[in-house]
């Protein structure tokens, strides 16, 4: 490689690497926590809010976890408590919310929990805010004493994209034919090839 | 002098890097068939996808770098080290296909730091996202443990005795057995022992805690991957604090800590030797500095009063240390709780615990306690040398698997890595607090992405600057790959453009 040919190289990388960062897809509006305080502002200043009442409107993300009488939901108030990547939100960062403990029967009326399939239900629990919970081996949490719904959650479809369905075929297509090709040349002498 | 590569030798370089790549494509074929399984239809088609682009790579190199030969030292560094980032490169692909990564870069950010067992994220939504694109994070965690080398060791290489040099430049150096393609399979074998009695053990928890059988086996897996590999990964955002359990805890530090085992003493425990468990220089190198590390936390927490009691106290500090020492990167508190709620001190004894990291020739990362071992020991010869008579002669020695007498040789060696490792951590360091970010914090996350460990006191964001997410992709693999095979792609970029024909 001659010394003109490795700076070409070079440029091209360097344009790879601009590509790989230009490709951001866009960001915009992330819808805004419904509450105040936020997840993100009691792990800011859990001090401030510790041992305080706080009411708490979110997506029921996951499973409901029962501990005999009571039970462990996990209630995110990010960008994507109304909607999620799945259905076409706008990226807006990390997944962001609080653990709750409540009583178990406050978790029937909980249809859907949040995962790639469901939007979880909205609901609002109310409680106090525990910064490291003396009952819980020292977790930061909710301990609610009601839970509201808000909002039921819904089945997402997983919608297929035709154009990935035109790139898997094309792509399997051309593997099969390397591959072939590949099984025909390992049967010819290295020597023979060149 | 530098000589230019001949053709016989991108030949032989290609040739064994489209094998691992082939590798890496037939690994996806599992996440493939989770979707498939699963009515992921979607996620079914970004695999195939995928799959496709690794094996159109792989089976196009076996076509065109044809050569018998076998690879060479220098060979086998340039296709570890090369390797990983082609393997990153085509391993983005479910991750941006997704469409819950920011950029392309931020899909390979995932990508190295699953490979390199570290742990850090930039996929957003993650409680959103499909049960195969958990399966391909946590089984990337899980092969890169091993090392994607001895992936394609155990199931692609045949015979070439070469090989060893590949499987040296994945920054391992131990042969369990004589031979080091039987010897990669004694680290699956291992493994897999592992991952079927960890896995089982998780998801009878899981059940225990509430889950459904389902997502507690699933979770179970993943999990254990997460902690077999001493990678981090877990299959919610809020890592493993979302199961809120001593008895969960408790099972997840054994796996973090059999984990962050050299697999050489995992081999000797496993063929009878279990006495090898208290002498090796690797396990009581572990035992002082976490008990050193957990004590700083302690004394600091508990000066402040975060926690309610002794118990929450310890247990909320112990598992951040034994995941940190490990490299494992798990956590039970929040990312930012590092920060506002442990202080400078907390933050301050995790990054010890992370520099100093796992054992040699395991699944984790760090300087590494046989390092940390031979380093001590040198210097307390030294310290012996300079009260003792002059022509007393002062020996020492170091047990792992069997004595080995301290040699300058290899005191330098444990040196020259250990600073090669101090300077990266300095890197990163400075990097971050010139983009803005406080210098314990910037130190914490640089740490936590060159000891390949993966916790979080909130630098790492997917609005962190590129600079610094690029410069975190270099520190992993540096990391995991422990510099030399790096620095031998390196040296053959060089020599393809200055050296001499």
């Amino acid at each position: 490689m001659t010394s003109r040919s490795a700076r070409v190289a070079c440029a091209l990388a360097a344009l790879w690497l601009l590509a790989l960062t230009a490709g951001c897809r866009a960001e915009g509006t992330p819808e805004p926590s419904p509450n105040d305080p936020s997840s993100v502002m009691l792990i800011e200043q859990p001090k401030k809010h510790d041992g305080t009442d706080v009411k708490f409107i979110g997506e029921v993300i996951g499973e409901v976890m029962r501990r005999g009488d009571m039970a462990w939901l996990h209630i995110n108030d990010d960008p994507y408590y109304l909607m999620n990547v799945e259905e076409g939100a706008q990226l807006g960062g990390y997944n962001s919310g609080m653990a709750v403990w409540l009583d178990a029967e406050l978790t029937q009326k909980i249809a859907y929990y949040g995962d790639y399939k469901h939007e979880g239900d909205v609901v609002e629990v109310a409680g106090v805010f525990n910064a490291a919970c003396a009952e819980h081996g020292g977790d930061m949490d909710i301990h609610a004493k009601s839970l509201e719904m808000v909002r039921v959650g819904h089945v997402v479809v997983d919608p297929v994209h035709p154009w990935k369905i035109a790139w898997a075929i094309g792509l399997s297509l051309i593997t099969a034919g390397v591959g072939a090709l590949t099984r025909l040349s390992r049967d010819r002498p290295i020597d023979a090839r060149r | 002098m530098l000589l230019r590569p001949r053709l016989e030798d991108h030949l032989v370089i290609g040739k064994y890097t489209g094998k691992i790549i082939i590798g890496v494509g037939l690994l996806m074929v599992v996440p493939l068939l989770t979707s498939v399984v699963l009515a992921e239809w979607d996620t079914v088609l970004d695999f195939v996808i995928s799959v496709a682009a690794c094996l159109i790579f792989g089976f196009s190199t076996q076509l065109l770098c044809r050569t018998e030969r076998d690879l060479s030292w220098s060979h086998g560094m340039v296709v570890a080290s090369g390797s990983w980032i082609v393997a990153t490169v085509l391993g983005a692909l479910p991750h941006w296909l997704s469409g819950h990564a920011g950029s392309y870069l931020d899909a390979m950010f995932d990508v190295m730091s699953g490979y390199t067992t570290t742990g850090l994220y930039l996929l957003q939504d993650l409680d959103h996202i499909s049960h195969g694109l958990n399966m391909w994070r946590h089984l990337l965690t899980y092969a890169g443990g091993q090392g994607i080398v001895v992936v394609a060791l155990t199931f692609l290489f045949k015979g070439a005795a070469g090989a060893y040099t590949a499987y040296v430049g994945e920054g391992k150096d131990e042969r369990l057995l004589p031979n080091v393609i039987q010897t990669a399979r004694a680290i699956w074998f291992v493994s897999l022992t592992w991952l079927a009695v960890g896995t089982a053990a998780l998801a009878v928890t899981g059940m225990v805690l509430g889950q459904e059988p389902l997502r507690a086996v699933l979770h179970g897996l993943w999990v254990f991957m997460g902690a077999w590999s001493t990678g981090g990964f877990a299959p919610q955002s809020y890592n493993t604090l979302y199961y809120h359990s001593l008895g969960y805890e408790l099972v997840t530090i054994v796996i973090m800590i059999a984990g962050s085992f050299n697999f050489a003493l995992h081999w000797a425990v496993w063929t009878g030797n279990r006495k090898e468990l208290l002498k090796n220089v690797e396990t009581i190198s572990f035992a002082v500095t976490l008990s050193f590390t957990v004590l700083i936390a302690t004394f600091a927490l508990a000066k402040a009063g975060v926690y309610p009691d002794a118990m929450a106290l310890f247990r909320k500090v112990f598992y951040q240390l034994v995941s940190g020492h490990t490299t494992t990167g798990f956590s039970s508190i929040y990312v930012r709780a590092f920060v506002t709620q442990w202080g400078p001190i907390g933050l301050m004894a995790t990054t010890m615990a992370m520099a100093i990291g796992a054992s040699a020739c395991s699944t984790g990362g760090g300087i590494k306690g046989i390092r940390m071992g031979v380093i001590s020991k040198a210097l307390l010869q030294d310290i012996r040398r300079a009260i003792s008579p002059e022509r007393a002669v002062i020996t020492a020695k170091i047990h792992h698997i069997k004595d080995v007498a301290l040699g300058d040789g290899v005191v330098r060696s444990a040196m020259l890595i250990t600073i090669a490792y101090l300077s990266l951590y300095g890197l990163t360091a400075i990097v971050g607090t010139l983009h803005g970010y406080d210098f314990l914090q910037s130190a914490f996350e640089g740490v936590s992405a060159a000891s390949n460990t993966g916790l979080s006191c909130g630098v790492t964001s997917p609005s962190m600057p590129s600079v610094m997410k690029v410069l975190y992709i270099l520190a992993m693999w540096l990391g995991r790959l422990e510099f030399m095979s790096v620095f031998a792609l390196g040296g053959h970029l060089l020599s393809m453009v200055r050296g001499r024909g």
